[in-house]
Formats: C-alpha cells, structure tokens, sequence
C-alpha cells in the first residue's frame, strides 16, 4: 500500500513537503494571529509574474519568484501589518494585477504555454534538490526566526498602539516577519503552486487554532498536521494519479471542514445542554 | 505637588489623521501622583489625544513633552479576545523593552510578572486565557503590563465601560494606587460624576474645552460645550444612593446605565 514511497522522487517530494511542513507550521501561526492570510495568498500570487519572467528570460525561478514577493512585501506587506483589515483592497487589486501580467507575460509574450498550469498548481513530484535546499533554508529560518522575534511579534500583534509604549517600537521585527512569510510562500511554489500556496501556508495553522489556545503547542501541532495532510496528500495523489499540489490542498480543506464542524457541533451541544440544565 | 517636574506637558498641541486635526488648542500637564479624567463625546479626540500620547500620530502644530514612556490600557477589541495568551503572557509582555530582542523573558521577568498580577488581584487567574476573562480583569491584566513596564505614565481609555459596580470599584481603587505612587493618570471617560474625585479634568470636544480642577472646571457652560447640544441630565437626588447619581450622556451613548 505504501509502495509509492519506494520511488525516489517521491521520497524527494515527502522530504520536499515535511521541510515545507516545518516552515509553514511555524509561520503559518504567526500569519493567523497577526491577520496576514489575505498576504500570504497575495504574496504567492504575485510571485506568478517572477516566476514566468524567470521561466521566460532563463534565470533562476527562485530569484525571479522572491524578487517580486519582497517587492510585494515591502509594499502591501508594511500596510498589512500595521492596519489590520485597512489594506484588503489594495492586497486584492495587486494579486488581480499579478495573476493578469503573469498570464499575459506566459501566454503573449514568452509562450511558456504548458508550464503555467505547472507555476500556479506546483508540480511537487517534479522538485529538485534546489527546491528541497531551499525549503531547508526556509524551515531552519522560520523557527530561528519565530524562537528571537516571537516575543515581539506577539506583543505588537496583541496591542499595536501599545509597542512604542513597550520600547518595541522598532518596525524591523515585523518586516522580517513579512519578508520570511514572503520566501515560505516562494518555497512553497515548487510544490504546490501560487494558487494554492495557503493550503499549506495558512490552513494547517487556522484548523489547529480552533483547538489549541497558546502559541506554542499550535506551533507544534500544525508543523505535525502540516506534515501529516502533506504525507497523506502525497500518497494520495500517487495512488490516484491526481495533481499533488491540489490533493494536499484538498486534505487539508477538508480536515479544517471538519474540525470546524465539529467545533460547531460541539458548542451547539453544550450551549443547548446548558439551557436545559 | 506642582513643583514637581510635570510628567506630561502639552502646549497648544493640535493633532489629526491627515493635514487638518480633529483635536486642536490642547494644553494641560500632568504631574506625578495625579488622575487627570478626560471628558469628551465620542468623536471629541479623547482617542486621538491618547494615540499622540502613544506616540502614533505626531503633533499638528503646537508641543507635547513626555517625561517617560506610557504603559497603556486600551479599550476592548474583538481580535484581542482571540490571541492565544494567558493573562500572564500579557503582563510579560510589559518586560519587552528590558531585555534584548532575542532574549526570552527569564526567571525574573516572570517573577515580576506574576507580582504584579498578584497586586492587581489576579494571582491565581495567572494562566487563563485573556479572552476567557471577564472584561474587570482582562483591564486589570492590561494594568499589570504596565506595572511590569513600570511605566510612570498610564494611559486608561474608557477602561469603565460595560463593567459592573463591582469591577468599577477594584479598578477605581487600583488608580487611586498607581497615583499614590507617584504615577500619572490620564483615564478616558464617559462618566462625569466618577471624574469629580479625581484630581483634575480635561474636557475636550474636538478642542480643548477647559482643564482644570473639577470641582471648579466642571460647569454646566463647560458641560454644554463639552457634549454640544445633545446633553441628557439625569436629577440627582439628594443624598440618594450611589446608583442614582447625576449623569451627563455625550450622543449615541444610550446604553450607559446608573
């Protein structure tokens, strides 16, 4: 049964999937409860046009696909995480804008034809030991990062008006913050694709939020349910012959379904118990 | 008192969003040990005054001097009542600027931090989660922090609404505290008659109205221009019970109840 396991591109994709699992596990937190999801999302698909120029122009994917995020980052980023809720529509007409140039860019002027489905959706069976070192750099960032600044990006995400106040006026934590979601998100391209890069990036951590209440065992338990839905997706996928990306984003929407669910049922059951006692 | 050096002084500040200020001709001090109540409708720059004193929006014209950093108790909001804190990683996060940003908080800070929770009254409620308190004590949380901050500047915005008597008192007397230490206390509110046992009041209604000791300052011409035309005068009642105390209502504040 797990004979797909065998394969060596399939044991590069698992390893390919659980360093991503690490990074998105750990930043996928700090996105839920700093309000960054609608970035996240934003900053992978505005890395689509990079991605195409990079394919296009013969360079390196990974450089053209972070160049434009950062660019991104340091734009709509620096307002998402200032103003909670006040950057929406500029998040949303700059993912629009990038998604069109990208298309336009793939189907007009470099041809690139077949590859765009491959840039949007990833092709995670398809990885090279480039996309696993760099979801290796990502991961060891993502929890260097989160064990230094997470002290601040808590206190600042729980009280912005009060960080000047704290002494943690310094704007740098939280750049870094945006700037690590911004290469998570590039790294997550190779496997999953600009489209779906959330279903690791976000929904892992916002299915485990509606169990947990601390910071750090959520961390925990999404790098663990990262893993597990990447694993599970993977295997999936190979038994099923279906895109690895879309079935990783299909396990993992469907367990926050239920976790929802169940969360709703739940409280139903014991709203309703308290009524009648 | 007033030869001491003034905690904070404002001179002719006027602040705002864009070019034009929605606060303007503010001047007042605050000294040490004292609670300064800031009256004023909703929309009259009660807020807007607070994020100056913050350091978030910077003067218009005019000067604002600060002796010290603020600690800051802020009115309640939806996305606080989510984050995944207990009430002791909030008060932790008042030992931020102590310690170089890649340190943890240590023994000490956490020893801080649960004596301030302690003097707030919260010691045993130390590790629930902020949103599963109730409104009393997540503002005494919010309080703690600043004791772990030690912060000689408190800044309380409207932090009475919707609480019970009960919890009034405790956080009343808890300012009364902060003051005797020699902490300055600026407390946002909309109750004109728990701003007469302070020490001062600062009426704003998009400008200053008037700043002084209330029993002096608070008059009914500073009242009418304070809350504009739309004031709601309960009858007090002679030595009647605290409950049936006189009551002024700034616009679209209906729900206050005495």
């Amino acid at each position: 049964m797990l004979d797909a396991f065998d394969y060596p591109f399939v044991q590069r994709a698992l390893v390919e999937v659980l360093l991503l699992s690490v990074a998105a596990g750990t930043l996928g937190t700090w996105i839920v409860v700093r309000g960054l999801a609608f970035y996240a999302h934003g900053v992978a698909a505005a890395a689509f046009p990079g991605l195409v120029l990079a394919d296009g122009l013969g360079f390196s994917a990974t450089l053209g696909a972070f160049g434009v995020a950062l660019l991104f980052a340091l734009t709509v980023g620096q307002l998402a995480a200032r103003a909670r809720g006040g950057h929406d529509s500029l998040t949303a007409l700059t993912l629009v804008a990038a998604l069109a140039i990208g298309i336009v860019l793939a189907s007009d002027v470099f041809h690139s034809g077949a590859n765009v489905e491959t840039l949007l959706f990833g092709s995670l069976l398809a990885v090279d030991a480039g996309d696993v070192r760099l979801a290796a750099l990502v991961a060891a960032l993502a929890l260097l990062a989160t064990w230094a600044l997470g002290q601040r990006w808590l206190a600042v995400g729980f009280d912005p008006a009060a960080a000047r106040g704290l002494g943690a006026r310094s704007p740098l934590p939280d750049l870094v913050l945006l700037a690590l979601i911004a290469l998570a998100a590039v790294a997550t391209l190779s496997a999953v694709g600009a489209l779906l890069s959330t279903a690791l990036l976000v929904v892992p951590a916002a299915t485990v939020r509606m169990v947990t209440r601390r910071m750090l065992p959520w961390q925990a338990a999404t790098v663990a349910l990262a893993a597990a839905e990447g694993t599970a997706g993977l295997w999936l996928s190979f038994e099923t012959n279906a895109p690895p990306g879309a079935t990783i984003a299909v396990v993992a929407g469907g367990l926050f379904a239920l976790v929802a669910l169940g969360r709703g049922a739940h409280t139903m059951y014991t709203r309703t118990r308290g009524v009648a006692a | 008192m007033s030869e001491l050096a003034p905690l904070v002084a404002a001179d002719g500040l006027a602040v705002g969003y864009g070019a034009a200020p929605v606060l303007s001709a503010v001047a007042f001090d605050l000294r040490p040990g004292e609670r300064i109540g800031v009256l004023g409708p909703n929309g009259g720059g009660k807020t807007t005054l607070f994020r100056a004193l913050l350091g978030e929006l910077k003067p218009l014209a005019g000067t604002l001097q600060l002796a010290a950093r603020c600690g800051t108790v802020p009115q309640t909001e939806r996305s606080r009542l989510d984050f995944p804190v207990s009430a002791l990683d909030v008060a932790l996060m008042g030992a931020i600027a102590g310690r170089p940003w890649w340190r943890h908080p240590g023994r000490a800070e956490r020893r801080a931090a649960r004596a301030a929770l302690d003097r707030v009254g919260l010691a045993e409620l130390a590790d629930r989660s902020f949103g599963e308190l109730s409104g009393g004590q997540r503002q005494r949380v919010l309080v703690a922090r600043a004791l772990v901050q030690d912060a000689r500047i408190v800044l309380l915005d409207e932090p009475f609404t919707g609480l019970d008597a009960l919890s009034i008192r405790r956080l009343e007397e808890l300012l009364d505290e902060l003051a005797r230490e020699g902490r300055g206390v600026l407390i946002a509110t909309h109750d004109v008659e728990q701003a007469r046992a302070w020490d001062r009041v600062l009426c704003l209604n998009r400008r200053q109205i008037a700043f002084g000791p209330p029993a002096q300052t608070l008059t009914l011409d500073v009242l009418a221009a304070t809350y504009g035309g739309s004031i709601v005068t309960l009858p007090a009642v002679a030595g009647g019970a605290e409950g049936e105390r006189l009551a002024l209502l700034p616009p679209h504040h209906h729900d206050h109840e005495h």
